[in-house]
């Protein structure tokens, strides 16, 4: 390899492998994020078969200690994912207006895809912060609580996060899969996420809508 | 049946004049049958434009000299058929690449400093006999070297990487590739370990973001997403057990 030729770089060859670990976190980061919310995404949806089984469940979650554990853990997660994912978008003005440009000129679907995950972070970054703290602002989870605050103006706010979280989600995994080679083709791995993606937005969306019609009757 | 009117939008700049401006040039000119870009070019220059600047050599997709965006598509010239493109088109020349003039880029360089870094021969301590036999190698090893040595480098995955248009020093996939070939190469002695130092960074391939515009835009369809991801594999192996 050629001599690093200053400080800075001389200094990086000092550690060689900071560069492996940070991708591998956030992959992994990743990965776990994604897995955590297909689980949420299903455990929402339990509201499709009544309040008592949403209830119920938001209620072992504090006895069995799963929120106690869980909940510090996501939120650790996703600020290393912000952190070590971040570093991959374009900051610097120039770089944006490079990529932009870019993007429109070669026409690329899988570019224009990765544009859309950047985008979807920052909704990600900003709805999902408040999510969480509006949901622990009146911990413990019960579907009326929910259904109130689904009917008092977060229904859109909802709509948009879901969409985005899913969008992020889907395709980071995919992306995943393509980067790492874990599915020998991504034509095959597109379809399967999308499928899935779009099986847990319906699964959202009608819970959204359970939220509506329960927080309308309170 | 009359001939299409063909309208070819072509980027004129040379950096090399200090008051050229970059613009866009209109020519027109009758489609020819069987007629390539390459062929357009040429005859723009011959018969409407002497000062136009473009790359070519063999016009059989082997040099890779004619690599241009082809309506934002990095493409080769030569093997760009007009008629599979409406008949009006823009030319750009390649990014990332020094600008020579109009249509041509310095992709040479770029090249040469990716072998450099990249240390793109084979590493042994064998001594060379030029009256020895050549070490026989079985078939399937000889084809895992071929496939990523058919790389023309005509810089069209480079061009059409958002990584490589916004962080100079990535090597892009031509450069994975490149170094894939000496991994499965038996001759080459380094280890996991020296290829790590070359390849296992974010100038390499813990860079790449994976958007495969790359593999799409192969005029040869050098397998690189397979390629890319089998480097990083390994690449992440070799780094976990340093």
């Amino acid at each position: 390899m050629e001599s690093a030729k200053t400080l800075q770089k001389a200094l990086i060859r000092a550690n060689p492998k900071t560069d492996l670990y940070v991708d591998l976190a956030e992959a992994a980061t990743g990965i776990s994020l994604v897995a955590f919310l297909w689980i949420h995404m299903l455990f929402v949806g339990t509201i499709l078969f009544g309040k008592q089984i949403f209830d119920l469940l938001a209620e072992s979650l504090d006895k069995y200690y799963l929120a106690h554990i869980g909940i510090p853990a996501v939120i650790v997660i996703f600020l290393v994912h912000i952190f070590v994912a971040g570093r991959r978008a374009p900051w610097r003005l120039s770089d944006m207006q490079t990529t932009w440009r870019h993007a429109r000129m070669i026409a690329h679907t899988d570019t224009w895809i990765w544009v859309g995950q950047v985008v979807t972070a920052l909704i990600i970054v900003i709805m999902g912060s408040i999510h969480v703290w509006s949901v622990m602002y009146e911990w413990p989870i019960t579907a009326a609580k929910s259904a109130l605050r689904v009917d008092s103006g977060y229904l859109w706010f909802y709509v948009l996060l879901l969409l985005a979280g899913e969008y992020h989600a889907g395709f980071g995994l995919y992306r995943i899969c393509v980067k790492w080679g874990l599915i020998s083709n991504r034509r095959t791995a597109g379809w399967v996420l999308k499928v899935i993606t779009v099986a847990i937005v319906a699964i959202g969306l009608g819970a959204l809508y359970m939220f509506k019609k329960f927080g309308g009757a309170l | 049946m009359s001939n299409r009117q063909l309208k070819i939008s072509v980027f004129r700049y040379n950096p090399n004049l200090p008051d050229d401006k970059p613009r866009m040039q209109e020519y027109q000119l009758e489609e020819q049958q069987g007629m390539t870009l390459f062929v357009a070019l040429n005859k723009i220059r011959e018969e409407l434009d002497p000062s136009l600047m473009f790359d070519f050599v063999c016009r059989a997709a082997i040099c890779g000299s004619c690599a241009m965006m082809i309506n934002g598509k990095p493409r080769l010239a030569c093997k760009t058929l007009t008629k599979d493109l409406p008949s009006e088109i823009t030319l750009m020349p390649l990014p990332v690449f020094k600008l020579v003039g109009d249509l041509a880029v310095d992709t040479g360089t770029w090249f040469r400093d990716l072998q450099v870094r990249t240390e793109a021969w084979v590493h042994t301590d064998k001594e060379f006999d030029s009256q020895a036999l050549e070490d026989r190698m079985d078939n399937e090893t000889a084809l895992a070297i071929y496939e990523p040595e058919r790389c023309i480098e005509c810089g069209c995955c480079v061009a059409s990487c958002v990584t490589a248009n916004i962080r100079e020093d990535f090597i892009g996939a031509a450069g994975i590739n490149r170094v894939a070939r000496f991994m499965v190469d038996p001759r080459d002695k380094r280890s996991d370990a020296q290829y790590f130092e070359v390849v296992g960074n974010e100038d390499g391939t813990f860079g790449c973001v994976g958007l495969m515009a790359c593999d799409d835009s192969c005029p040869i369809q050098v397998p690189l997403e397979s390629q890319l991801a089998w480097v990083r594999r390994k690449m992440a192996l070799a780094g976990l057990k340093l």
